[in-house]
């Protein structure tokens, strides 16, 4: 797929990019370089347009600011350093106002389905502490959003990895 | 009174974006290959897809982690001269 050949390009640039880095370093170093030119190929492929690929780029500059801006400036993605997350919306006050006008009316049933949904927002939490960027994410529609494309990204990410290293491991076994 | 409005604006709001949560949910449990390939899928509830959805994300990221980890290993244990050498580098580089 186009998405899995965009990948790999961005990929394989980084690597070229910290490749003086991954000749003469540590293996902890390498591998670094390694996993942070994986991130930020993969948050690169959406181009700004999802919050958890910017949240990602935010997440890796502060890990090693050089680096990140020399890779995306290899990619001619440089813009994407800058690229803004969203402000936190405080509005959970004004939501409990109006779930409790709406509780006064509702029947047995429709307070049942309250609780369910309760328990989805506990699980939505979850959810937020593993998609970047995800406790910018205050609308339950957004977070689904842009888990669905993270999701779509990480298959990606390791489905190119994974056929890179196998055949870099079965070529050394040769 | 206004706040019988402000009542009714909420719920019609809140009845849009239920819709669109489920739908949204449903297209999770097509994407979480656990989910998909259980024949009763229909009936995994949406907290459990959820959580279904926080696990997978967690595996597919540790899948990442490692597979950094053996291509370092890698580019460690090759001699730099070797014709193993050679071929790793064609696959990292273009």
């Amino acid at each position: 797929s186009s998405m899995n050949e965009e990948f790999l390009k961005k990929w394989q640039m980084g690597l070229q990019i910290f490749s003086p880095s991954i000749d003469n370093t540590s293996v902890s170093e390498r591998k670094r370089a390694i996993k942070l030119s994986a991130d930020v190929a993969m948050a690169s492929l959406r181009k700004g347009t999802t919050c958890w690929s910017r949240a990602l780029i935010q997440k890796t500059a502060t890990e090693d600011n050089f680096l990140v801006r020399q890779m995306l400036s290899g990619i001619k993605e440089e813009p994407l350093i800058n690229k803004k997350l969203p402000k936190v919306m405080c509005h959970r006050k004004i939501v409990r106002r109006s779930k409790k006008i709406l509780m006064r009316r509702k029947s047995r049933s429709a307070m049942e389905e309250v609780a369910a949904k309760k328990l989805v927002k506990k699980k939505t939490q979850g959810l937020r502490n593993v998609v970047p960027g995800g406790e910018f994410m205050s609308s339950n529609v957004l977070l689904i959003q842009e888990t669905l494309d993270y999701i779509i990204s990480l298959q990606t990410q390791v489905n190119v990895m994974k056929s890179i290293v196998d055949a870099a491991e079965a070529g050394i076994e040769r | 009174m206004s706040s019988s409005r402000r009542s009714r604006q909420a719920s019609s709001s809140s009845r849009i974006s239920d819709d669109q949560i489920t739908d949204l949910i449903s297209k999770l449990r097509q994407s979480i290959p656990e989910i998909r390939q259980n024949r009763r899928s229909s009936t995994v509830s949406a907290s459990k897809v959820l959580q279904e959805t926080c696990n997978y994300i967690r595996n597919l990221n540790k899948e990442a982690d490692d597979l950094s980890d053996r291509l370092s290993q890698l580019l460690e244990t090759i001699d730099p001269n070797s014709p193993q050498a050679a071929i790793i580098r064609s696959l990292i580089n273009e």
